[in-house]
């Protein structure tokens, strides 16, 4: 499949007055085109900034690149200017946030943020960006688009602003779509609905999307690929399939226990993964998961983990697999 | 049968919001029996946070009442009112906005102990914190800390400690885990189920996440607009929703299993939640609702039970 992002090793730390937070650390993944990937983890685990990163949205200082690379259409994001970066943000690569109400401008119509975009991006005159708005809130669901341009944020309920943030972000027609937390906000009924939009015009546009979520349940319905990141970490990558079917990491394994399911059998117990992420000052030297590993071993304080190939598609980053570890990683 | 711990009839609660009124909760009535867990799941706005608040008073109810080991407490005096406050508490949602930052973890614990004077001395006092801390899986050491020195699900821990104070009957528990990672979520839970055994609570468990509220409540009400909708055992309101809200509700949970997510159909639900504000009268749910007919617009259907323990206000329903 061709690639559309190839980020490696990408390394991200913040200056705070404490000093370093190693917040993303080494972390290499790709997506292909019109490909879904998701990227689940407890807040804290770098799944935000790594979305930012790839925006060059992060607050420099008090954040910087420490090394690696984001290649989108085969060009390095982070060595490109300011000025570079503005034609690809919103044009080729877009984003939608969790919370539809602090990412619109209040003080602004709907119809005139959308146009921002379409003219600074494509050229176009007032009027025909106009009308591309409305085909767009036309294609989100919005009833009354011609009249609804003219409203402000306050006017439109959660799910509504949701869906004026994706027509937002779909306007220039862009290659990546970034949705970090898109339906957390919003009630079930609701995020079913936004789900449904996203994937219908991911279909009619073959465009790729991150999807960053700790709904598991969001990442069973939406995505093909599955990053599990942990501490600033990935600790295990592979299809929708074999992460859910097959997870070879204990975290994953205990993850996936510690959600309730809604066709679980009464009195099954929901398994609880005690204790709390690692403190990112001072990362640990070896897998950040083993103060609450229920099969840790000596060497994962150590040592990192060196990754495992399960299939040509799915890696986990595990002692429990070397051979050494005599199959103890089996469930 | 057994006898109901909590019985509410009929309970309003309206708010004046300029010249209109706010119909939050609009006369529901349900039992609550000792040592179970009630679950009230809804869509944001439906009024399940404000039926748990109104229940133990928080909020001066409009209409209803209240019977609690067979006295209506909303007919109490503010003195008789205080003395009764012992036997219920409060798990908030935002473990960061409900402990007050300037104080101890011992005092924010104790804070319900001064309140009521339970104890002779301050070794008594800092012994009652300390069996506290321990009950929910802290420590000593944690005593004199400030809240921000803690992670949320600790944090959620200090309010369950402080709600368990002065052995609480009734707990009523508002979102105690929306605002936690998935693996703390887990924690809370069982923390709670727990502390339920050991020291037989009765809960009023209000959320949003469905799955949850399956896993951890014994019955299950649904609530839209102020309107209790269907009331049945968990495992029956799962496997069996009588109303065509519940089933809507139901089918847009997404399951954590890529065969079963695929294969799943889920119901559609036309337009928004509408405004509480002067709702209109007739079913609450008429505008969305699938096989909604003119009756619904007319007369509001009565909650009725339909089999043992299931409860649907629905016209369709047989």
């Amino acid at each position: 499949m061709d690639k559309i992002l190839d980020v490696r090793n990408l390394q991200i730390s913040f200056k705070t007055f404490f000093g370093e937070v190693e917040a993303v650390r080494n972390i290499s993944f790709s997506v292909g085109k019109s490909e879904t990937v998701a990227i689940v983890g407890e807040s804290g685990c770098g799944k935000s900034v790594t979305a930012n990163s790839i925006m060059r949205l992060l607050p420099m200082p008090p954040a910087f690149y420490k090394g690696g690379e984001i290649i989108f259409n085969g060009e390095n994001l982070l060595e490109k200017t300011e000025k570079e970066m503005e034609k690809i943000r919103g044009n080729q690569i877009s984003m939608v946030f969790q919370d539809p109400m602090t990412s619109l401008n209040p003080t602004m119509k709907i119809g005139n943020q959308i146009v921002e975009g379409l003219k600074k991006h494509k050229n176009l005159s007032s009027k025909e960006a106009k009308e591309i708005a409305v085909e767009m809130l036309n294609l989100v669901a919005v009833p009354q688009p011609q009249k609804r341009i003219n409203q402000y944020p306050h006017e439109f309920s959660g799910g509504m602003r949701q869906r004026v943030m994706i027509a937002l972000a779909m306007a220039c027609n862009p290659q990546l779509l970034i949705a970090d937390e898109p339906t957390t906000a919003l009630d079930v009924t609701v995020q079913a609905e936004i789900l449904d939009l996203m994937k219908n015009i991911q279909n009619k546009f073959n465009m790729s999307i991150i999807l960053i979520t700790h709904d598991l349940g969001v990442v069973a319905d939406m995505s093909d690929r599955v990053i599990v990141m942990y501490a600033g970490q990935i600790l295990e990558e592979g299809t929708t399939d074999e992460i859910f079917k097959d997870p070879k990491h204990p975290y994953t394994q205990r993850l996936l226990a510690s959600v309730p399911r809604l066709d679980m059998k009464k009195g099954e117990p929901l398994y609880s993964i005690e204790g709390t992420p690692p403190d990112l000052y001072i990362p640990p030297k070896g897998c950040p998961f083993y103060d609450r590993c229920d099969k840790a071993m000596k060497i994962c304080k150590e040592c990192m983990p060196e990754i495992t190939w399960h299939s040509k598609t799915h890696y986990s980053r595990t002692w429990l697999n070397h051979p050494m570890a005599h199959g103890r990683g089996e469930n | 049968m057994e006898k109901a711990l909590i019985s509410a009839r009929n309970i309003k609660k309206y708010f004046n919001v300029g010249e209109d009124i706010l119909k939050a909760v609009d006369g529901i009535s349900f039992d609550i029996y000792p040592g179970e867990t009630l679950g009230l799941v809804g869509e944001s706005g439906c009024g399940k946070s404000t039926a748990g608040r109104t229940i133990i008073r928080l909020y001066e109810p409009t209409d209803g009442e209240l019977i609690f080991n067979g006295k209506n407490i909303y007919g109490l005096s503010r003195k008789e009112m205080r003395e009764i406050r012992k036997d219920f508490q409060m798990i908030f949602q935002d473990p960061y906005a409900s402990l007050n930052p300037r104080m101890t973890v011992e005092d924010i614990v104790a804070e319900p102990l001064d309140i009521h004077k339970t104890y002779k001395n301050d070794v008594d006092r800092r012994n009652r914190v300390i069996e506290l801390l321990e009950l929910v899986g802290l420590n000593e050491e944690h005593a004199l800390r400030f809240p921000h020195e803690f992670s949320g699900g600790q944090r959620q821990r200090i309010g369950i400690a402080r709600a368990l104070a002065l052995n609480p009957k009734f707990i009523v528990c508002d979102e105690p885990i929306s605002a936690l990672d998935v693996s703390i979520q887990a924690q809370v839970v069982n923390l709670l189920k727990d502390l339920q055994d050991k020291l037989g609570l009765t809960y009023l468990f209000i959320a949003h996440d469905l799955s949850m509220v399956r896993y951890i409540s014994d019955r299950v009400g649904v609530m839209y607009l102020g309107h209790m909708m269907e009331l049945a055992p968990s495992e029956e309101l799962y496997d069996n929703p009588l109303h065509p809200y519940t089933k809507a509700l139901l089918s847009a949970i997404p399951i954590p299993d890529p065969d079963v997510q695929r294969n799943r159909k889920r119901i559609k639900m036309e337009g928004d939640v509408p405004s509480p504000i002067n709702p209109k009268p007739g079913c609450r749910f008429v505008e969305r609702c699938s096989i909604g007919k003119d009756i619904c617009r007319k007369e509001t259907p009565v909650f009725r039970q339909i089999k043992e323990n299931h409860f649907v206000a629905c016209h369709f329903v047989q």
